[in-house]
């Protein structure tokens, strides 16, 4: 029997041990709630499992969780979107007032439409005319839109005027930081003399970015990893924390 | 030894942050938590529509994944709400935030007795993105004809004087994808000039930073510790609060694993062409 096995087979008795004591000693309770904070407690560790190494407990969780997850997109999507939107306003067609509500068939076309990509080469032609307009419709309102708010107006308070108090200090480092990254990003001009310092200043600062973000990175892994720590303590091991 | 500090097995680091984790979680002791401007922004903004009796929009656009740190956000904005008699009106754009935000509004809700329909109303998950934040500015109604357990917009005292995004007095995304600057600013804000706030994860923040920067959004709460933030200001100390011991402690432990790599390599990685 190989060390991984070894070490998989203790896992899997400690962790039924626990289990068998928590809900013998009343601290889970014999009921779905207790029985979901033990599947949630199995999950985590076994996903946490893949920080020693690559191992079917940590599979099964991943897929489980992939599969949980569109089932329940699904769902959602189904009775907030698909039933009240479609379903619903259509079934009642007959009705007078409802009338409409007939501008609805073409949208559902075009959903029915885009399915039939899955289907044979005699259908497919089909899925064109709704991509067509999904991507139609989707590049109209984001090429505007992106224009107006991700550009020009972070260009205006880049281009405000520098004062002399610590407002306009950082407004100074930001002028000289997207100058000197766009001269870094400029390819068309040897980066040699002037335009070689000012490309160096750029990198100086993308690589505090970099920093700043793998920072804030490191952050976000560490507040998700304290949540489940959490979660282990005090929903499943049920201690009263802080014990100390 | 050498060769051992060159070369640190990268389950010895995990073991470090592990204990680094539970030990503090286990022990009691307080740092301070100072609250930044950008925290205090959305603070300030929900307290000056506390005080008009006003309505503000929150956008629930996270998952599970995300949960440690935007859901003590969410509990913390809604508490300050209630307290305030800031009407609420929530809705998402992600499907995996249904269940998440029901639990916070009901939490919230039951805690400070908030009465659905006349304090709060939960809109659920529509599909469309861009396309239905356009249609919820100049429709709101015509967006959402029904909230989530059925009942019609036009009807509930919270939603039936909305007729777009730019009658709410805030609007607040709580988010762990792009709905802030992909979404809300272009779509939202920019189109219809309300005023906007953001709280999300920490691997998003430095990419808002710009928009603060050029009044696209007024405030901002960046991960656990924007949470820990915002629940100091509200006087309720919570998962977030409590989270910053561990969070600290690690945040030192990595950085003496930084300085120790480095002074490695300085010494004698680079003699040998970097460490392997």
């Amino acid at each position: 029997m190989s060390r991984d096995q070894i070490f998989f087979i203790v896992f899997l008795f400690i962790f039924a041990t626990i289990n068998i004591y928590l809900f013998g000693s009343g601290s889970l309770s014999a009921d779905w709630s207790g029985l979901g904070t033990f599947i949630a407690a199995g999950i985590t560790l076994s996903l946490y499992s893949f920080l020693y190494k690559d191992n079917p407990l940590f599979k099964f969780a991943e897929n489980l969780y992939v599969g949980v997850a569109a089932a329940y997109t699904i769902t959602q999507v189904w009775y907030n979107v698909l039933w009240v939107d479609v379903v619903d306003p259509l079934s009642e067609l007959g009705s007078d007032e409802s009338l409409g509500n007939l501008w609805l068939i073409v949208p559902t076309l075009l959903g029915f439409f885009m399915l039939t990509q899955l289907s044979s080469a005699k259908f497919s032609w089909l899925s064109r005319i709704a991509f067509a307009f999904v991507v139609g419709l989707g590049a109209g309102l984001a090429i505007p839109r992106t224009i107006a708010a991700n550009l020009l107006a972070q260009i205006q308070p880049t281009m405000g005027p520098i004062t002399a108090d610590l407002a306009g200090f950082n407004l100074f480092i930001i002028l000289v930081g997207v100058v000197t990254v766009l001269v870094y990003f400029f390819y068309s001009v040897e980066h040699t003399g002037p335009v070689g310092v000012a490309s160096k200043i750029g990198i100086w600062f993308l690589m505090i970015s970099f920093g700043a973000s793998f920072g804030y990175t490191i952050m976000a892994r560490l507040s998700l990893l304290i949540g489940r720590v959490g979660f282990l303590l005090e929903d499943w091991l049920v201690l009263p924390l802080p014990l100390f | 030894m050498k060769e051992f500090l060159l070369n640190i097995d990268r389950r010895i680091i995990f073991i470090f942050v592990a204990l680094g984790v539970i030990i503090p979680a286990l022990t009691s002791f307080n740092l301070p938590i100072n609250p930044t401007p950008n925290v205090q922004s959305i603070y300030d903004t929900i307290e000056e529509v506390g005080a008009k009796n006003g309505t503000i929009l929150i956008s629930f656009d996270y998952g599970p994944g995300s949960f440690p740190e935007v859901q003590p956000m969410a509990l913390a904005v809604l508490r300050h709400c209630f307290k305030r008699n800031v009407k609420v009106v929530g809705m998402c754009l992600w499907p995996q935030a249904v269940g998440l935000a029901q639990q916070a509004l009901d939490t919230a809700s039951k805690e400070l007795d908030a009465e659905y329909g006349s304090d709060y109303v939960f809109l659920g998950f529509k599909t469309g993105f861009h396309s239905l934040v356009i249609n919820m500015g100049h429709d709101f109604h015509g967006t959402f004809p029904q909230d989530s357990p059925g009942n019609n917009t036009t009807e509930l005292p919270v939603t039936q004087n909305i007729k777009g995004l730019a009658d709410f007095d805030y609007v607040l995304c709580l988010a762990a994808g792009n709905t802030p600057d992909g979404i809300w600013i272009p779509y939202g804000q920019e189109r219809y000039k309300f005023k906007f706030g953001l709280g999300c994860t920490a691997v998003m923040a430095p990419d808002q930073f710009p928009y603060l920067q050029s009044g696209q959004m007024n405030g901002m709460m960046g991960g656990l510790a924007g949470a820990a933030e915002y629940e100091t200001l509200v006087q309720a100390s919570g998962t977030a609060t409590e989270g910053m011991r561990p969070q600290s402690v690690v945040h030192l432990i990595i950085i003496a694993f930084i300085i120790l790599g480095n002074v490695m390599y300085f010494l004698y990685g680079r003699q040998k062409g970097g460490a392997q």
